[in-house]
């Protein structure tokens, strides 16, 4: 039996037998390979579910909206290790209760799908821990490395020319787990501090904002760089924030659910290298 | 509509010889919203406030620049002012173009573009500026002084005579700090122990002093007028409520063979002990590190010996906490290892030893009973060499600064000498005899012509030993010769350095420090013993090094704030407190964490029925201090502060 079987029949059963209201899951896609969420509320409708190595987005974003954990029940979701350290993240923030969340968890390797026994986050605090550190893919880590290569006046000119394509569409806020804020910031404009229309410095400062938020909080999914429809490579300015939080703190995002905001807390022997 | 009146300082030249102040003036006079705008040579005068207050009454203005100096300055001048002339202090904004412009700058064309940028922005402020008051909030009329040194116990001795409760917390197992372990004191030359051991006992006796020795400060929570501060008191194993100091425990301790830090190494102490004769209280402790009992298991023989069952191998560290609304550190100094100086031999050659060695062995109740006596030998020195800035004066080994004492304490320990050997001879190498003080260049001048010292000026390359003697070695620079000295003692007059932990202290507590770790005062000459976190006052040698009328004279000066503080039972607290927007809060508690002052709470918003629908933030205004670190960690941008709203700021920004 295929992990897709293998779910799918414990999905049917986790349903049926009231453990959850929902499953969260992957279903068919306007394309051979790609996958939409589906949320999967029968026993009976189980078999919408698909797993294989195109489920790769982090469901775990469509845990967050208003009301859907308010009643106490769980649910259940496909999350791969990013999702669930995201899970911890998003508890941490008090955003969810991880008590609610049931993991069918899996991760894909060669292509295929392969299971993951956990069904709950802190299960995976030995696997997390052992992701700690471990970077990018090898295309991203090259062009990674190729930006820490550049001098500060080739890169700013490297960013300027990627933030110049984006048209401000925002779907790389909405597919984020993190970015689970009612209102952005981007949106006050009372007084506007972030340009609205799509010029450089506008979206400079929307895109650094943004990276800034993320700093100790982006877990790497790359949801934001697969949905950004100009091609604008964010993982890698939020993988660079990652590196520092890392490096600098000690602070791996979502290690676990009790973990402290890296920009709120400090220990007394934090480096202070910024200070001049 | 906006009417804003513009009041630029010269501040007589201060401002005005590197700022056309006349063209600030009437530039501003143009800028939309502004009703009236002038200039004058002083207006924190009396006539300066004046003009202020008539424009505010015959203009109807509705807020008030004053570009002059640092609001720290002068901000309360001006808001007094405002308020007499019936506007809203609150709405007065000073642009400081004095420390942010005409001091630091050089090209009078550049200074005054700048002033006019920094007033128009402040211009830009003022006008979205809201009426505030100030909040009242109680003051916890406590006060706690940490470190129970000479300065120390002067400060709570003050505080309590003044009707006020004091905590007064030592780490040590007594009271007294390095003044007790010092001989006679210059420039009178009367007994340390002798004039210290009264005010250690009024300390303790004292109805409004609680003395906690052998104690530290864990943590300190809060702010003005309200902190609250965990203690550790660490554990006795002697029961302080009955023991009575009889000593037969210390009598019959077999350890006995322990160096007294005490004395320097130059006397032995008990695994039970007190760390002298007059400590105050004068109850043992037993150091758990040494003691038969705690690494072997066996022992217990003070415990049979003490009569009333003092004795208590059971005790444990106890945390207490406490509200105070004042903290005076008096945190002390130590002295610096001289081993940096290789050249010098100390830490090799027993006889070369430092001043605190010195004190104890000059010292009636030391281990030599007063005589002076050589480490090595126990003999008589027949000459001794002192060599000053022993590490003070010294950037590439020592420290830059000068210790300030050491001239004044070489200089009585040469006449001390003189008294108690009175063939010896001396020989004081020096760079410089600082003696300012009253009374004190009289002292230095009655070592050389009453006491014969012998000031060589100089300094001194190398210290060796040679058949039992100290040969030194160095240059009298007057004469422009080498010098070669044969000694019995060599005495080092090492630097004053912080505490060890007095950088991690300051954090603890957060307060600032210098380069070294000497703690800083908010003001080097106006503001000597506060510090910048209001309601934290210094006295003594944590400041900067220190003699003991200097150390005693600022104890009753740091008393005197703390007393100024605690005479009215409301505090007047500014009203710079942020508030957080009930619709866009998320709820992630980051503000929670980040707040220093732990003045965020969750609150629940509820529908008619009281089903919960939102958890957001709510900061409580009567802890809130206004430092703004919520606002900027929020991510959705739901916090602000009153006084320094996101609008003011931008509308501060946007008009550079
Ligand atoms: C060799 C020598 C000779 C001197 N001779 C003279 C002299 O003749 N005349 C003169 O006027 N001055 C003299 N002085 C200077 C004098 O010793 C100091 O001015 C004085 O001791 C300063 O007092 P203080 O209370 O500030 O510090 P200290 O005496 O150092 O007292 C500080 C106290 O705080 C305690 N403490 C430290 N940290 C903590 C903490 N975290 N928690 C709780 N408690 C803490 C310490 O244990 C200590 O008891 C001499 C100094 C030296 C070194
Ligand atoms: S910023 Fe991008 S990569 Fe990081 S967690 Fe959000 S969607 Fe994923
Ligand atoms: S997804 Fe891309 S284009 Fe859209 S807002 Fe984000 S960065 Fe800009
Ligand atoms: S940081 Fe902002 S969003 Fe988070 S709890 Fe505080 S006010 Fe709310
Ligand atoms: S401004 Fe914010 S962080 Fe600062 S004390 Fe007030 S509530 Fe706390």
């Amino acid at each position: 039996m295929g992990l897709q079987e293998q779910y799918r029949k414990e999905a049917a059963e986790l349903l049926s037998s009231g453990e959850v209201k929902l499953v969260i899951g992957y279903g068919e896609g306007t394309t051979a390979d790609r996958r939409r969420p589906v949320f999967v509320r029968s026993a009976e409708l189980v078999s919408r579910l698909v797993l294989d190595a195109s489920g790769v987005a982090n469901l775990s974003a469509y845990l967050v909206p208003e009301g859907l954990l308010s009643d106490g029940k769980k649910v259940a979701v496909f999350l791969k290790p990013d999702g669930v350290r995201s899970i911890n993240i998003l508890a941490a923030e008090a955003q969810l209760d991880p008590g609610q969340v049931v993991i069918l968890g899996f991760d894909i390797e060669g292509g295929q799908p392969t299971p993951l026994p956990g069904r709950k986050a802190s299960d995976y605090a030995p696997l997390i821990e052992s992701l700690k550190g471990s970077g990018l893919s090898p295309e991203l880590q090259a062009e990674a490395d190729r930006l820490e290569q550049m001098g500060a006046a080739e890169r700013f000119e490297y960013w300027k020319e990627q933030f110049s394509k984006c048209i401000k569409c925002y779907a790389c806020r909405q597919v984020c787990p993190m970015c689970y804020c009612r209102r952005c910031i981007v949106d006050v404009n009372q007084p506007q501090w972030i340009n609205t229309s799509s010029h450089t410095l506008g979206n400079f400062e929307w895109n650094i904002i943004r990276a800034f938020h993320l700093a100790g909080r982006c877990v790497a999914c790359g949801g934001c760089d697969r949905s950004c429809p100009v091609n604008i490579p964010l993982r890698l300015i939020n993988h660079r924030m990652a590196k520092e939080a890392l490096d600098t703190f000690g602070h791996y995002a979502g290690e676990s659910a009790d973990q402290k905001p890296v920009l709120a807390t400090f220990r007394q022997d934090d480096p202070e290298t910024f200070i001049l | 509509m906006a009417k804003i009146g513009v009041f630029v300082c010269h501040c007589g030249e201060n401002i005005a010889s590197m700022v056309d102040t006349g063209r600030l003036a009437s530039t501003i006079s143009d800028h939309p919203g502004v009703a009236v705008a002038s200039e004058y040579k002083y207006f924190c005068s009396d006539p300066g406030q004046e003009t202020v207050k008539k424009a505010i009454r015959e203009n109807g203005l509705t807020g008030v620049v004053v570009a002059a100096c640092s609001p720290r300055m002068h901000e309360q001048t001006f808001r007094k002012a405002c308020a007499e002339a019936g506007l809203n202090p609150y709405m007065l904004e000073l642009a400081n173009i004095r420390e942010q412009c005409s001091w630091v700058h050089t090209d009078k064309e550049q200074a005054t573009e700048k002033a006019i940028e920094i007033t128009r922005s402040l211009v830009e402020k003022v006008k979205r500026n809201n009426d505030l008051k100030p909040i009242s909030v109680p003051v916890t009329r406590r006060a706690m002084v940490i470190g129970g040194g000479v300065a120390g116990i002067q400060a709570a001795i003050d505080i309590a005579s003044a009707g006020r409760e004091v905590v007064l917390v030592e780490r040590e197992p007594s009271i007294g700090g390095h003044m007790a372990q010092l001989s006679e004191t210059f420039p009178t030359l009367d007994c340390s122990q002798c004039i210290l051991t009264p005010r250690m006992v009024e300390a303790i006796q004292h109805p409004n002093i609680t003395v906690m020795t052998y104690s530290e400060v864990e943590e300190v929570d809060g702010y003005i007028g309200n902190f609250t501060v965990k203690i550790r008191q660490k554990a006795r194993y002697v029961n302080m409520e009955t023991c009575t100091g009889c000593g037969d425990c210390i009598q019959k301790c077999p350890v006995k063979k322990i160096p007294s830090d005490f004395e320097c190494g130059l006397g032995n102490r008990t695994a039970i002990y007190t760390p002298f004769a007059q400590a105050v209280p004068n109850v043992p402790v037993i150091d758990r590190d040494r003691c038969t009992y705690f690494k072997n298991g066996k022992c217990k023989i003070c415990q049979k010996t003490c009569q009333i069952n003092s004795i208590d191998f059971e005790q444990q560290d106890r945390i207490e906490t406490i509200e105070v609304g004042a903290i005076v550190v008096a945190t002390g100094f130590q002295i610096q290892n001289t081993a940096m100086y290789g050249e010098y031999g100390y830490g090799r050659y027993k006889d070369v030893i430092t001043g605190l060695h010195f004190e104890r062995l000059a010292s009636a109740s030391g281990p030599t009973a007063g005589k002076i006596r050589r480490p090595s030998d126990g003999k008589e020195p027949e000459k001794i060499v002192f060599i000053q800035c022993a590490g003070s004066r010294d950037a590439a080994k020592g420290v830059k600064y000068c210790s300030k004492i050491c001239c004044m304490y070489t200089a009585k320990h040469a006449m001390l000498y003189a008294h108690k050997v009175h063939h010896g001879e001396t020989q004081i190498f020096y760079m410089d005899i600082r003696a300012a003080g009253k009374g004190y260049d009289e002292f230095t001048r009655r070592a050389i012509e009453e006491d014969e010292a012998g000031y060589v000026r100089g300094r001194v390359s190398k210290v060796f030993e040679e058949n039992g003697k100290l040969i030194v070695r160095g240059v009298d620079t007057l004469l422009g010769r080498p010098v070669e000295v044969v000694a019995d003692m060599v005495v080092l007059a090492t630097a004053m350095v912080p505490q060890p932990d007095a950088k991690d202290f300051a954090k603890r507590i957060g307060i600032g420090y210098d380069e070294y770790g000497f703690y800083n005062e908010a003001h080097l000459k106006l503001r000597p013993v506060e510090t910048a976190t209001a309601g934290i006052y210094l006295c003594g040698a944590c400041q900067s090094p220190k003699d003991i009328p200097d150390s005693v004279a600022q104890a009753s000066a740091a008393a005197a704030k703390v007393l100024g503080l605690f005479s009215k039972e409301q505090l007047e607290r500014e009203p710079v407190i942020a508030s957080v927007s009930d619709s866009t809060c998320a709820g992630c508690w980051g503000c929670v964490t980040a707040c220093p002052y732990n003045a965020i709470d969750r609150r629940d918003i509820t529908d008619r029925n009281g089903n919960v629908i939102k958890r957001v933030a709510s900061v409580n205004p009567g802890l809130c201090q206004g430092c703004g670190t919520c606002v900027t960690f929020c991510r959705s941008n739901s916090i602000d502060l009153a006084g320094f709203t996101e609008k003011q700021i931008f509308a501060e920004v946007m008009a550079l």
